[in-house]
Formats: structure tokens, sequence, C-alpha cells
């Protein structure tokens, strides 16, 4: 095979591969979890999938804050709505699930807020790390 | 459903360090030895920050 081909062909793979790469971190965040699953790391998937779960069931049950941008009034409740969104479809789960609205005039509301912030950046920490496994080259 | 601030810590410390482990080391025992050591350092922190802000409870 001439040097040119060989070349054209390891591009094309790498292109293969990156797209694949973004199509799993697009994947992680939508569904905590399933970034690593596809990847058949199951451990990592279950732990992710748990792990960012019981954090948002545990802010709707503490009624914690879940950021809207139509609600957001300055830069934090801003920056608020992105890391909540960071939790993907459980994001949508939180708000349909949260029926009584928040309430953070109590400090256990108030750490709801928190543990659904956590949870969205956990999961997008999840989900950029399953991009760099698919990235990674195969042994 | 209300927490108690140590409650609160305690969950948050635990969910964390779980994920945390799980995400950062591939090997069992190396998960298990990052989960506790990050969970103590979480709990340590947490406490001591709490202690920190003691005298401006009041």
């Amino acid at each position: 095979m001439p040097d040119e081909e060989i070349i054209a062909a390891a591009g094309s793979t790498q292109w293969r591969n990156e797209v694949n790469a973004i199509g799993i971190t697009l994947a992680g965040w939508l569904v905590p979890g399933l970034g690593h699953a596809l990847q058949r790391m199951w451990g990592r998937a279950i732990a992710c999938f748990l792990s960012v779960g019981l954090l948002v069931a545990i802010s709707v049950g503490l009624r914690g804050n879940v950021f809207t941008p139509a609600a957001a009034n300055d830069a934090f409740d801003m920056l608020g709505y992105v890391a909540d969104l960071g939790t993907g479809s459980f994001y949508a789960l939180a708000r349909w699930l949260e029926v009584h609205g928040a309430d953070v005039s109590k400090a256990s509301g108030d750490y709801g807020t928190r543990f659904l912030a956590t949870a969205g950046v956990l999961n997008l920490l999840a989900a950029l790390h399953a991009y760099e496994t698919a990235r990674r080259p195969k042994s | 459903m209300t927490l108690t601030h140590i409650q609160g810590l305690l969950l948050f410390a635990l969910i964390v360090s779980f994920a945390l482990g799980f995400l950062s080391r591939r090997r069992a025992l190396d998960r298990l030895k990052y989960i506790l050591l990050s969970l103590a350092l979480f709990l340590l922190a947490g406490i001591a920050i709490g202690w920190a802000m003691y005298p401006f409870s009041k």
C-alpha cells in the first residue's frame, strides 16, 4: 500500500474515533453512566448512574432549588443552571419530581441545591472521563 | 425530608468519594483506598471549616 493511502486510512480512522468519542460523551452526559456502559466499563457506569441518581433524588427530597434560565436573576443563578444542566436527562426528572417547588428557607433546602449542582458537575466529569477513554488508542 | 448538617456532610462525602474512587482508579483495592482517603479528607475538611466558622456564628 502506498504511503498516501496509509496516511489517508489513518486519518479516516482517527476522524471516526473522534466522532465516536464525542457521541459517547454526549450519551454519557444525557444518561449518567451511559458513556462508560457503551465502552463496557460496567463498574464505572453503575457508579456514575447511582451517584448522580442518588444526589438528584436527595436534592429533590430536600426541596433544593432547580435553577431555570427564565428564573435566573444574576450570574450565580445562571451558573447554577449550567451546573444543574450537567445532570443531563436527570435535570428534567428533577424538575418533574419537584412538584412542591423549592424551599430554601431551611438549611436542608440549601443542601438540596448544592447536591443537585454537585450531581451535574460530577456527571460532566464522568462524561469527560468517558471521552478521554474513548479517544485512547485501544491496545 | 430533612437532614442535619452532619448527615448532609456524611451523605455528600460518601456519594462523591464513591464516584471519584470508581472514576479515577481501576483496581478494586486501589478504589477502596481512594474512597476511604477521600471520605476521610472530606469529613476532616468539613468539620475543620465548621469549627473555623464557629466564632462567627454568634
